[in-house]
This record gives structure tokens, sequence and C-alpha cells, in this order.
């Protein structure tokens, strides 16, 4: 028998608008959404139109379905079927909905978006006061060509060893680890969807690890098809490419300045010695631009005083990437530029249509790059803020 | 826009209670919840939202016949005012149908009204709603607290700060010993449904 299907984009219909329109209907069924941001769907069972239960990652029943409300982007999809389920949540349909809103207003249920919900906090000392973890978007299974296992403490990367393998974590927390001056430095822990190995991984030859990664418990890795993500690559356009590999780049600079702050080496000077303010932290800008000759520094302004995040170069982008939230310019830092400063203007929207035309795993991969970058600038702030108290 | 529900051959309409803080908005809702027991289909739902608690219920209104067939089901509402609740209020507000706006006729909260009104109207822009055109009826409450030698501003002095430009229906009311709040009710659905039948075209 063919099931019925009712799927869209939850960002058009929300959860409330949805339980309403299943509701008036008395559909039974199960209610599927996806988040780019949630390893797995969150799944509401309905009969006669009313919830009777529902599972988001670890939660189930009343509670799995109030922290759905915190979803606020991501596909859905209907299906009618006969739910075998049992009934666990008793409580009616229109007390749910406002109930859910009510909670999703005061802030009691978490928004589960890029920023926000990608860093849920660990307890750590060395950087700064929060370890962050970072999770993916769902795995795409289509590049995965094997799967491996590793067991707590196991090394999956070490620094400064040539490799040319990327894996997506399909189950499981990595610690990434920087070897310092000081000893071996966790930046951050990675966990389901994200990506170990960066991007220049597959494309440079002899390609040499960038930090070592350890596995904290048992974790399940995809081997990813390099071949087919390089060939993806040389595809792509010259202001693409380029774009990608300056992204690369944000990542490792805001890792190095990570390093740095640990062992007191920031050097806030050499980013502020350029005079000219080409972006003004907070400014309204719709335009993204390419450096094609003189240099450049990213600072961000924060309560606690100056930042400084990467240095910019010949090919290197800024400006308003409309599909990532790095949280660096032009909303949350200044780009300033030494007086030789050339620079071309990119259409974002080209980049952002090439964006949308490449494979789900190459996209899932440059958006962990803005997640990634996006976290460390926090660790960034956090370093920031323990330096000046 | 009221919603069609083709199953069970019922016509849904909005109807929300809004204004200023502790007005009177959800002593309005619990008194027809009680004394109009008859015409309710399911149970209140109450949320405690700060400062005012948001309250729902289907309620069936009586003589006023049907559309093509279909029975007329009203959803009464009552909405958060707080700028926090915006989730709340995107969901209460949209598609809404009918509005009863409470005013608090205390002396001291004058300023509360008009900002509330304003705000509503702001609420509805959102929406593209205009306030002058959706079915709007006023109620001026806590008429009895006079009695208890409590300073409250005139009807008149109510209707020329609210209602010189609407000039939508008002009426006096005492929320907590029940005057008014049926007739407020009833204006306020007469008039959604003539909005609704003006609409479809389908004046009977």
């Amino acid at each position: 028998m063919k099931e019925d299907i009712l799927q869209g984009n939850i960002k058009f219909l929300n959860l409330g608008d949805l339980m309403q329109l299943l509701g008036g209907n008395g559909s039974s069924g199960i209610l599927r959404i996806m988040s780019p941001y949630a390893p797995e769907p969150g799944i509401i069972y309905f009969d006669n139109g009313n919830p009777i239960n529902a599972s988001c990652g670890m939660l189930s029943g009343l509670d799995a379905l109030y922290s759905l409300f915190g979803w606020t982007d991501g596909e859905f999809e209907f299906t009618t079927t006969r739910v075998t389920s049992e009934r666990v949540i008793t409580k009616g349909r229109m007390g749910i909905i406002l109930d859910g809103l009510k909670m999703l207003d005061e802030g009691q249920i978490e928004r589960l978006g890029p920023v926000s919900a990608d860093t849920r906090t660990a307890k750590y000392s060395e950087v700064g006061a929060e370890l962050p973890v970072i999770w993916g978007p769902l795995v795409d299974y289509m590049y995965v060509v094997d799967e491996e296992e590793f067991h707590d403490g196991d090394a999956i990367l070490e620094e400064g060893r040539h490799g040319n393998w990327v894996w997506v974590v399909l189950e499981g927390v990595i610690d990434i680890i920087k070897e310092t001056a000081s000893g071996p430095l966790t930046l951050c822990q990675i966990g389901n969807g994200s990506f170990v190995g960066s991007i220049s991984s597959f494309l440079v030859r002899n390609n040499s690890r960038m930090y070592s990664a350890k596995a904290v418990g048992d974790v399940q890795l995809g081997v990813l098809d390099s071949q087919r993500l390089a060939q993806e690559y040389s595809k792509m356009s010259y202001e693409f490419k380029a774009f990608v590999m300056s992204l690369d780049k944000r990542l490792r600079s805001v890792t190095d300045r990570v390093v740095e702050y640990s062992t007191k080496q920031i050097d806030l000077d050499d980013y502020l010695k350029y005079r000219q303010k080409v972006l003004e932290q907070g400014d309204d800008e719709k335009r993204l631009f390419r450096v094609q000759h003189g240099k450049a520094s990213l600072v961000q302004k924060t309560d606690v005083g100056f930042v400084p995040l990467a240095h910019l170069q010949r090919d290197d982008f800024f400006g308003f990437i409309p599909f990532l939230d790095l949280g660096h310019e032009p909303e949350y830092a200044s780009v300033l530029a030494s007086k030789d400063l050339k620079i071309q203007t990119l259409n974002p929207d080209i980049i952002q249509q090439e964006y949308d035309n490449i494979s789900t795993t190459f996209k899932n991969f440059i958006d962990n790059i803005a997640t990634c970058t996006n976290s460390l600038t926090k660790v960034l702030n956090n370093q920031q803020r323990e330096l000046m108290t | 826009m009221a919603i069609f529900n083709l199953k069970k051959r019922e016509i849904e309409c909005k109807i929300v209670y809004y204004g200023p803080g502790r007005g009177g908005k959800t002593t309005n809702l619990e008194y027809i919840f009680k004394k109009y027991s008859k015409q309710i289909t399911g149970e209140m739902v109450s949320i405690n939202t700060e400062g005012d608690r948001t309250l729902f219920f289907d309620f069936l209104p009586m003589g006023l016949g049907k559309i093509r067939g279909c029975d007329i089901k009203m959803q009464l509402y009552t909405v958060p005012g707080q700028v926090q609740y915006s989730a709340t209020r995107k969901l209460v507000l949209r598609g809404v149908d009918g509005i009863v706006f409470v005013a608090d006729s205390l002396e001291v909260r004058r300023e509360k009204n008009m900002l509330s009104l304003k705000d509503l109207q702001k609420n509805l822009k959102e929406y593209g709603l205009n306030i002058f055109k959706i079915p709007l009826v006023l109620q001026y409450n806590k008429r009895d607290l006079a009695d208890e030698g409590i300073p409250l501003m005139s009807i008149e002095q109510m209707e020329k700060d609210l209602n010189r430009q609407l000039k939508a229906p008002s009426f006096p009311g005492s929320a907590t010993k029940g005057t008014g709040i049926g007739d407020t009710l009833k204006e306020c659905a007469q008039l959604t449904l003539k909005a609704l039948q003006k609409e479809l075209q389908w004046a009977q």
C-alpha cells in the first residue's frame, strides 16, 4: 500500500502549525523531522491527530516532543500509517503546542541551529573555560567507502605525519589535539557528522596532518572517497576553489590563535598594525571580496578587548557569505588592511549558486569547517576573557 | 482567515483576546468557559506565561446558524503581550479572524492601554492585517471597581483615548462579575461571521 506523504521545510511550516494541521485532519502516522544539526531525525507518532509518542536523540515521550520545538530548521516528512507505538503522551494537542512555544520563547528549549546547538559544552580547563563539542550535519553515505572502528585512546591521526585520508564521524567523539611548546593541547571535541582531516588532505600529495585526533570511547568512522572529492573539487570554478581553500586557511589561522593564546604568545600588535579599516565590525555589508594584492588582518572587538583572528593575503576572501556562519566579519569582526591593498568584488550569489550545486558531502565538509571556525572563535573569546581577568 | 475542515464539515475561526497585562483577558475567557460550558467542546488549555496566563479553548457559538451546511467553531485565545513570547504570539495571531481588546479602566493603567493597542496594530501589521479592517470589539473592563472607590477613567475618556479613530463597538464590562462579557463575545462573533461571509460572498 502506498503511503500518503506530506513533506516540506520546517522553516516554512513550523512544528506548531504542522501539529495543528495534522490534528485538524485527524491524521494517524509518523512525522519525521531531519535537522542538519542533529545526528538522528526526530520522530513524532500521531494517532487520530493527537501526538502519542515521540523520540529525539536520547529523549522520548513528551520531553522529546518539546525539544523538537527547538528544531527551527530542517526537513519534515509525514507518512500515514497505522501506528503501533503505545500512548505515552496524554496531554492535549493545543496544550503541547502552546507550552512548547512558550518554553521556546522563554529559552527553556534549546534552539537547534548552526551556532548555539553545535557547541555543546564539556568541562575543560586548558582551553578557556569551555571545550566545545562540534557536531556535523547528517552523514551522506554516498561517499563513505569503508567503515573503521577505534577504541578509547586510539590515535586516529598524528600531527606532522603524512596522510591523505579523510573520515567522517559516524558515531562517537574524538579529541582534536595540537602539539604546543607547553605540551599537547586539546582544542575541541568533534562528534557525529564532523570531518576528520582537512580539505587539503585529499588535494595535496604528502599532506602533513595539522593536528592529532584521538578517540574518546568507542568511535566509528566512515572513510570518505577522497578521489571522488578531489575530482569534484577539480571541476569547480577558480573562484570557488579559492574560496574553499581560503575557508580552510581561516580555520587553520583560528586554530593557531588558540594555541598562541594558550602559550601566551599572542601578538595583537601584529594585527593592529594596519591602519586602513576596510570593513567595520557590525557593518551591513552584503558583498564578498577577494584580496588581489597587499595584506590585511581580521580582528574581533569584544567587551574584553581585541581578539586577533587571522591574517589575510592574496586569494583570501572576506565579507558576507550568505550560506555560512563563521562568526566573523561583517557582523562580528573588522578587516584592517595595508595601504597597498587591492581587492576584487565577488558576487556572493554566484558563489552561493555553486555551493548549492555541489555534492552533499562536500557541502557538509564546508559547513563543518565553518562550524569549527565559529566554535574555535568562541574559544578565543573565552581565552581573551581569562587573560583580562 | 478561517480554516475549512472539510472532513468534519466545520469552519474554524479564531478570536483573540488582546490587551494590557492583568487587564482581564484571562478572566474574560475563564468566565466564558464556566458560564457557557455547554457550548464548549474540549478542555481549557492554560499556560503560565510570565505576567499573564495564556488560555485556549474551542467554543461553539449558538444561534449564528451555519455557513453552507458547515458548523462554526471558534477558537478563543488570549495572547501573551511580552516581547519575548514571539513564537507563541505568532501562532496565536496568525490567521486571526476577530479581536476583543480588553482595556483596563483603572486610571493608572491609561498609558498601558494605549501602548497595548499600538502594539496590537504593529503585531497585526506583521501578519498583513489592518486594525481598521479586522473585526474588533473593545471592552472597558473592571467597571465594578468604581463601587470600591478606586479611581477609574470615564467611558467617554476611554472612548477618546482608544476608540476615536477605530470607531469599533465597545462595551463596559466586569470580568469578575460577568457583566458585559457575553455581549462582547457575541458582538465579536457576529462581526467575525459577517466579515467571513462577505469575504466569501456567501451571504445567506
